[in-house]
Formats: structure tokens, C-alpha cells, sequence
């Protein structure tokens, strides 16, 4: 545990996280090739990769879309440092450490033995090793693409033209909307309580002063959450909603989703069982 | 009760949860009228404008808007429903609480699309509304990277959009800079003298003679005072009384003098 | 936890997102039928902070940090509907705003953490808490039990999920093609983490939170207070007779594959011995392995297309589909329970 204590490194994570979201807002609305879809067919498109990936046997299928993930998000001005600390790097660290063990735990052929030949390396094991890795950062990295480049109210509107219940796109929103919201607070809250503490706080009351924000913070949301409701009736809201529809397919984005789903069926072909 | 009265609130009471907000409350305000309710925080003005606002209903006594009382039954009705809430509007004190769509765009729009317009006569409504409010620049912005002087602005196009005939302000200079704070406050000028009614909750004492005709003062759940502004500022006593001002004490050599004393006031005279 | 894309083969995934669907319907008709509008910015506004949560360092004692999910406060708030709604919605905006979990997981993180963890926690708070008055220690305790068992349990179906992977999705030369690591490893590995470390980080949050609540605003602790909150939870389940139908085609749906799994097939499929090695590469033998695990206990005279491996498939769906509906109907016999007896939830 780092000396900086669990609130000091609450509040880094609250901000990193927050940061990361409004950097992500400004990718989305750079002039790039994703950016100039339709959020439907990025949508579709996007995710029909990921499903390529996910059933493909071959390692070497995988790496290809992986490079064709890069591939898109060069062209729609995500770059290289981006896309590495944002998931590649994130990815290697957690998977790798998860994939390693099976390197010795997966039975099969042995291709490296331990000196007393206890312990085997199988060739199995290096395979199901890089086909976890390379399909994890493959699926990352598209649906990283998808969240960096579709502002969050287009990604809203296509769930709704798929048939995603109101309730449930509005809840969506209005969760999104008070994350933010609600961060301030608790990194408000956290700051003052950082500030007015001397010394090294004991774990049980660090752990207190956690519980205590989250129960105020509670308190808070409950409040907000009433109080929103006042506001949409004033409004004459009364349970469903009425939104504007502006989606328009152009023949471009349906030569991109044709595109998208030509490589994803080849994809899933070349790599067949 | 006049024909021409916007409202009529006959001893109204209201309580949360067991904790009395509203005793007895009655109030009049007429069509046309800039009223100020003024009170310490938790003499219910914001109670009393959600009130009549229709957001919560009177444990005894009534409320009525133009004649037709403010029930819940009344308000169950189609009709009457869209009317009331395209004619009267209310602004938060809180504009997070008023700002729950993705962009300032949607947000202004939301009020019309609800009322059932058309998507083409919606659009053409926000913008000209977006223009006037002087946000136009801001109309993709998401509300997280608002200002707090912005999310008040874009607070008040939400529901101007409508073109309400009464607004209902709650504390509308709170949180807010001197520049936006005036800006404000011109707008509110340009709707006195005409036909808009408007009822602004404020504990904001020196900004009370241009914004308003008639004052209301609240304390502890009743109106017990309604005058001009003038009249009411010069009641000391009722000012102190009711919690707006304190007594500001000072010693001059072996004086002790006590007045009362609004912190805002640059000025700064007494006689001994 | 939360499963990355990658990790679950895409029929898992979608036996998943059919689970995670049948929680997902069954709590917005719930919604839909409390006729409160006023639930939707309340889920939103406790989905926001489910959110935050997840991102609060909790030191726990022996020095490690972790994280809560606040599901299981969101349970005893909301109820269970209400927690499942606010945790997906929580989970959703993770993965496609935040882009941070995965989307084709986005059915099993939402079964595993929105679906059990919440159903679990419910059933047990309302169990321990019982009667209790409302500011009393046992409430805080049956929090802080339920938090502990709804993360462990939502842990144990990741696990189960991960460690079937390889039984079911490897290829001809035995290379496990999504999670690599059987029952045996998978099951232990996740279970000693979230036994010793996360479910003590839930556990401390909820009973923190209900600690606090007690003397800051017990009325959301309250199914009795006049919140729409309470009201979720409060709504009793109107008695349906075709509920024992359905109660028997749960238990059926979650025990036979069960069932047959604890043959004892499956268990001791992985060897830590290097020698093991497959000798055949053609397909039909690795299908025949498949089918072999489910039906191994199926005696000689039994027809054809029971061994087969789609028989396999449909039994793991079963089994995830029966345990979803057998939890949700236990916790609804709770409530009756609790509702027709006349006693303070």
C-alpha cells in the first residue's frame, strides 16, 4: 500500500478516469475516418470485428485484424502512444500475468522441462497463452476505437434505433451524465478530508472515512435523483421520452458496413477450426 | 380572489416527512406582477414555488392558477397537464438538477419535444432561443464542461423555450459571478411591465428593488409581511426578525453599537 | 472481476447475455409495473454512484487495498430490481464510455456482478436482518454478511464460466482456446482472492454504508418509508399458480447438468502431469471428448443423440438459464414470506 494512503489514491484514480473521459470527447470530434460514420454501422461494424476475433482459432487471423484495428484508428487520429497506454500496455499487464501460469498448467506436449522434470512448458500452453493475449488486446483495442470515437450521445441514439428500451437508454444518459456529477463531490468531499488530516491515518479509519463518503455520497445521489425527477415533470416529462432522430445512412457508410462485415466473415472463415 | 390572479395559495400547509415546511400559508400574486419571496434558507420558499409549480401538493388548504385549482387529479388531465407546464415554469436552484440531457442542445429541446412539437418547428425554437439566451456557441457541449454561470444560462433557455407566461425563479443569482449575476438580472428587468408573471425566491436582499414590484416575506413556513421593496428594506426590525440580516456589533471607544448590517452593502453609515 | 472480451468463447457470451436478459427483463417490467417514473433518475443517479464506488481504494486489514462494486448496497436500498438495473447500467457505461471491460462479456459481468451479487445480497439481508428494528446492530451485521456472500457468489459463477472454457472450447491438439485453466485451477484461484480480500472490501462498504445510514436517514433503510425506493422493494409478489410449474423447471434446469457434471468427469479432466497428450487431431474425436463429459454417465441403452455434442451445448445453457431462475424464485419466496407474515422487512 503506498504511503499516499487509499484516499489520496482514490482521488487519483477519480481524476485519471475523468480525464481520460474528456480526452476521449475531444478524439471523438477530430476529423477522422471513424468519426465520419454513421454510430450505427461503427456499431455493427466494430462489434462484428471483435466477433471475428473472438471465434478465430488462428493466431495469425488475430493479429491480422489486430493490425487493421490500428490500421482504423490511424486513420481516425488515435495514435500509436494513445492506443499503447490507453489499452495495450493496461492489457499485457493483466492478461500476461493471468496467462502466464498457463504456460505450465496446460497439459499437452512439453517442448521446455524444468532440470528435475517437474515442471514442463507444453507447446499447448505457448499457444492458448498468445491466443488469449492477442485476442484480448484485439477486442480492446476495437471497442477502445468505438468509445473513443463516437460521443457518447450518438452511441445513446444507435442503441435506441436497435430497439434498446427508452427506459433504459434514458438511465444510460442520465447515469453518464451524473458520474461527472457525482465525482466532484466525492473528490471534494475526499480533498477536504485529505487536507484536514495530520499524519498517517491507521487502515480501520481510512476505512471509515471511505464508508462515511459513500454513505453521504449516497445521501447525495438519492437527493439528486429526486430532485432531477421534479425538474423532467416540471418539464412535462410523465415516463417516456421523445428524441429527435437524425441518423441518415449515406452510401459511404454503407460501403462501410459492407466492408466491416466482408472482413469479419472472411476473418471467420480463414480462421475456422 | 381576482380574476386576474395568477395564483391564490389559501393556508397552505406542507410538511416533509413529519417536518412542517408550509404553515398556513397564503398568498396572492396577480398577472403581470414581479414578486420576490424573501426568507431565510428553510422558511420554505422553495417549497412554496414547487408548490405552485405543481410538483407536490398541499396536505391542507389550496392552491389554484387562474381559478383552476392545483390538484393532482387536475393535473392527471392530458390537457390541462401540457397547458399548465408550457405556461408555467420553474427554474432550480441546483442547474445540475435541471441539466440531465447529453448536450445543451437536447436539454433546450426537451420541453418542446415533450409538449409533442414537430422536430422541424423544435429545431428552429432552440436555436432562436439558444441565440437569444447568447449560447448558441455552446449548443453540443456536454453539461459536465459547463460553467456554473453557463449551466445557469442554459437552465433558463430550457424552459424560456416554451415561452411560459410565469416564471418561477428559485434563488437565481446563487453561485453565480457579478457579471452573470447582472446579466440576469437585466433579463428579469426586461420581463417586468409585460404581461410574464414572475416569482423569484431570493435571500439576495439588494437586488430586490429591480426585481420586483412586491415583496413576500416568509417566515418559518408563512408569508407575514407582503410590501413594496422599499417598504420592506426599511423595516429593520422585520428584517431582523425574519432572519435576513444580522446584528453587526462594534465598539466605538466605550460604545457598543449594534445595528443591523447586510455584509453586501458597500456602504457603510451610521450616526453616533 | 469484471471478464475482458477474449476471455469467454461467443457461445458463452451468449448463453451470458440470455441470462443476463432474463434479469434484465424481469426487473424493468418490475419498474414498469411500480408505475413510478420516479424510479428512473433514482436507478440512474445510484448507478452513478455504484460507479464512483468501484473506483474508492478500500484498506483492508493485513495491509492490501481493494475495491467494492456496491451492489449489495444497492440490493438492501433499491431491492433487487433495482440493484440489477443500476449495476448494468453502471457496467454498460464502463465498457462503452470508459471503454474498460468488455462488450461482448458485457451479458456475464452483468449476470455475474448486476444479477447474482444483487439477488444474494437480498435474500441475504432480508433473511438475517429478519425483524430487527432498523437501528440495530444485526442489520449492520446481515449487511456486511451479504456483501461478503454476494461477491463471493458472483465470483464462483466467474469462475465456474472461466473454468469450463477448456473443457468445451479447445481445439484438436488440446490447446484451450479462451480461459486456459480448468475448474480445478480456475475455481480455487478466483475463490481465494475475493474469499480473503474483495468480499471483506463489499462486506466493509455495505456495512459501512448501512452503519451510517442508521443515524443519517434510516428511512432508506426502510422497505416501510415513502420513498420510491421503498417501494421497489416493498411491492409484494402477487401468488401465481403456474409457480410451481416453474419452480420444478428451474430445479430440473440447474440440477441435471449439475447433476451429471459431479459424475465426476469433468473434475479430474486436466492432469498436472506433462506426459497426458491427445493422440488423435481429428475433429470428431475432440467432439466425441465434448459430448463424453455431459452424457459419460448416460448408460449403454440410451439413444443416440444424447451423447451427441449439442446435447453438451444445451445443458450448460440450461444449467446457467435454471440457476438464474432458481435464485430469482427463492428470493420471491423470501418476500412472500416476509410479506404475508406481517413483518417489518
Amino acid at each position: 500500500m503506498s504511503r499516499r494512503g487509499a484516499i489520496a489514491s482514490t482521488l487519483v484514480g477519480l481524476s485519471t478516469a475523468l480525464g481520460n473521459a474528456l480526452v476521449s470527447e475531444t478524439i471523438a470530434r477530430k476529423p477522422g475516418w471513424l468519426q465520419s460514420l454513421d454510430p450505427r454501422v461503427k456499431l455493427t461494424g466494430l462489434l462484428a470485428l471483435v466477433l471475428a476475433a473472438a471465434l478465430s482459432h488462428r493466431i495469425g487471423v488475430i493479429l491480422a485484424l489486430w493490425l487493421g484495428a490500428t490500421l482504423l484508428g490511424l486513420l481516425s487520429r488515435v495514435s500509436l502512444p494513445t492506443l499503447a497506454t490507453r489499452v495495450w500496455l493496461a492489457v499485457l499487464l493483466f492478461t500476461g500475468v493471468i496467462a502466464l501460469p498457463a504456460l505450465f498448467l496446460t497439459p499437452g506436449t512439453p517442448v521446455l522441462s524444468s532440470p528435475d522434470g517437474k515442471l514442463h512448458i507444453t507447446e499447448q500452453g505457448i499457444v492458448a497463452a498468445t491466443l488469449l493475449i492477442t485476442r484480448v488486446e484485439t477486442a480492446a483495442t476495437l471497442t477502445t476505437l468505438l468509445a473513443l470515437t463516437t460521443p457518447w450521445m450518438q452511441i445513446l441514439k444507435s442503441l435506441r434505433s436497435f430497439g434498446v428500451p427508452q427506459e433504459f437508454v434514458m438511465m444510460l444518459n442520465m447515469t453518464h451524465r451524473y458520474i461527472f456529477v457525482l465525482a466532484e463531490s466525492a473528490s471534494q468531499m475526499l480533498e477536504s478530508r485529505n487536507s484536514r488530516t495530520v499524519g498517517i491515518l491507521s487502515s480501520a479509519a481510512q476505512r471509515a472515512i471511505v464508508a462515511r463518503t459513500a454513505g453521504v455520497l449516497m445521501g447525495k445521489s438519492i437527493e439528486l435523483g429526486n430532485d432531477v425527477y421534479l425538474a423532467m415533470q416540471s418539464r412535462a416529462f410523465r415516463g417516456d421520452t421523445k428524441l429527435l432522430t437524425g441518423f441518415r445512412m449515406t452510401s459511404r457508410d454503407f460501403l462501410a458496413l459492407s466492408g466491416f462485415l466482408l472482413i469479419a466473415m472472411i476473418a471467420i472463415w480463414l480462421g475456422r477450426a | 380572489m381576482s380574476y386576474t390572479a395568477v395564483f391564490a395559495a389559501h393556508n397552505v400547509d406542507f410538511h416533509y416527512d413529519q417536518v412542517p415546511a408550509l404553515r398556513q400559508l397564503s398568498l396572492t400574486v396577480q398577472t403581470g406582477q414581479c414578486v420576490a419571496l424573501v426568507g431565510a434558507n428553510g422558511s420554505g420558499k422553495s417549497t412554496l414555488l414547487r408548490l405552485l409549480d405543481g410538483l407536490c401538493f398541499p396536505a391542507a388548504g389550496s392552491i389554484s392558477f387562474h381559478g383552476e385549482p392545483l390538484t393532482a387529479a387536475n393535473l392527471a388531465d392530458n390537457k390541462f397537464f401540457l397547458s399548465f407546464r408550457r405556461r408555467v415554469a420553474l427554474v432550480f436552484q441546483n442547474p445540475d438538477v435541471q441539466l440531465f440531457n447529453p448536450t445543451v442542445f437536447d436539454e433546450v429541446a426537451f420541453g418542446p419535444l415533450q409538449m409533442g412539437w414537430n422536430s422541424a418547428e423544435v429545431i428552429s425554437r432552440v436555436d432562436a432561443t439558444l441565440e437569444m439566451m447568447g449560447i448558441a456557441n455552446l449548443r453540443d457541449r456536454p453539461p459536465y464542461r459547463l460553467s456554473g454561470g453557463e449551466k445557469k444560462r442554459v437552465a433558463l433557455a430550457s424552459v424560456i423555450v416554451l415561452d411560459p407566461e410565469v416564471l418561477l425563479l428559485d434563488e437565481p443569482t446563487a453561485l453565480l459571478d457579478p457579471r452573470s449575476q447582472s446579466q440576469l438580472i437585466d433579463l428579469i428587468q426586461n420581463w417586468r411591465g409585460t404581461s410574464k408573471t414572475v416569482i423569484t425566491a431570493t435571500h439576495h436582499l439588494e437586488i430586490l428593488e429591480d426585481i420586483a414590484d412586491r415583496v413576500a416575506v416568509l417566515e418559518q413556513g408563512s408569508v407575514t409581511a407582503v410590501a413594496s421593496p422599499q417598504q420592506i428594506l426599511s423595516d429593520s426590525e422585520l428584517l431582523l426578525r425574519a432572519n435576513l440580516v444580522h446584528a453587526h456589533r462594534h465598539r466605538h471607544g466605550d460604545l457598543i453599537h449594534s445595528h443591523p448590517h447586510l455584509h453586501s452593502h458597500s456602504k457603510h453609515e451610521h450616526e453616533h | 472481476m469484471h471478464i475482458p472480451d477474449g476471455y469467454l468463447s461467443p457461445s458463452t457470451c451468449a448463453v451470458m447475455y440470455t441470462g443476463a436478459g432474463v434479469g434484465w427483463y424481469a426487473s424493468l417490467r418490475r419498474v414498469r409495473r411500480t408505475l413510478n417514473a420516479r424510479l428512473i433518475p433514482l436507478i440512474s443517479v445510484f448507478a452513478a454512484f455504484c460507479f464512483i464506488v468501484m473506483m474508492f481504494n478500500l484498506p483492508l486489514p493485513g495491509g492490501t487495498t481493494s475495491h467494492a462494486i456496491g451492489v449489495s448496497i444497492a440490493a438492501i436500498v433499491l431491492g433487487p430490481a433495482g440493484a440489477i438495473l443500476a449495476t448494468s447500467i453502471a457496467l454498460a457505461i464502463q465498457a462503452l464510455f470508459f471503454g474498460d471491460g468488455g462488450i461482448t462479456t458485457l451479458g456475464a459481468n452483468c449476470f455475474n456482478i448486476a444479477v447474482v451479487a444483487s439477488l444474494v445480497s437480498y435474500a441475504c439481508y432480508r433473511l438475517i436482518a429478519s425483524n430487527a428494528p432498523l437501528i440495530s446492530r444485526r442489520r449492520v451485521f446481515a449487511s456486511a454478511v451479504a456483501g461478503y456472500l454476494a461477491i463471493n457468489m458472483a465470483a464462483l459463477f466467474t469462475a465456474v464460466e472461466f473454468g469450463l472454457q477448456p473443457i468445451f472450447f479447445h481445439d484438436p491438439q488440446g490447446v484451450p482456446l479462451y480461459a486456459p485453466y480448468s475448474l480445478r485451477v480456475a475455481v480455487p484461484a478466483m475463490m481465494l482472492g475475493h474469499l480473503a480480500v474483495a468480499g471483506l472490501a463489499e462486506a466493509a462498504i455495505t456495512a459501512g454504508m448501512v452503519a451510517f445510514l442508521q443515524h443519517a436517514d434510516p428511512a432508506l433503510l426502510s422497505a416501510a418509508s415513502g420513498g420510491a425506493a421503498a417501494t421497489l422493494a416493498a411491492e409484494p409478489i402477487r401468488p401465481n399458480s403456474l409457480r410451481r410449474l416453474w419452480i420444478t423447471v428451474a430445479l430440473l434446469m440447474f440440477l441435471a447438468p449439475l447433476g451429471i457434471l459431479a459424475a465426476g468427469t469433468a473434475w479430474g479432466e486436466w492432469s498436472l502431469s506433462g506426459e497426458t497428450h491427445y493422440t488423435s487431431s481429428s475433429p470428431s474425436s475432440a467432439l466425441h471428448r465434448l459430448a463424453t463429459i455431459w452424457t459419460a454417465p448416460m448408460p449403454a441403452y440410451a439413444p443416440p443423440f444424447v451423447k451427441s455434442a449439442s446435447f453438451g451445448y444445451l445443458l450448460s445453457a440450461m444449467f446457467g438459464v435454471g440457476l438464474m431462475l432458481a435464485g430469482s424464485l427463492l428470493v420471491q419466496k423470501l418476500w412472500k414470506r416476509r410479506s404475508t407474515a406481517g413483518s417489518t422487512p
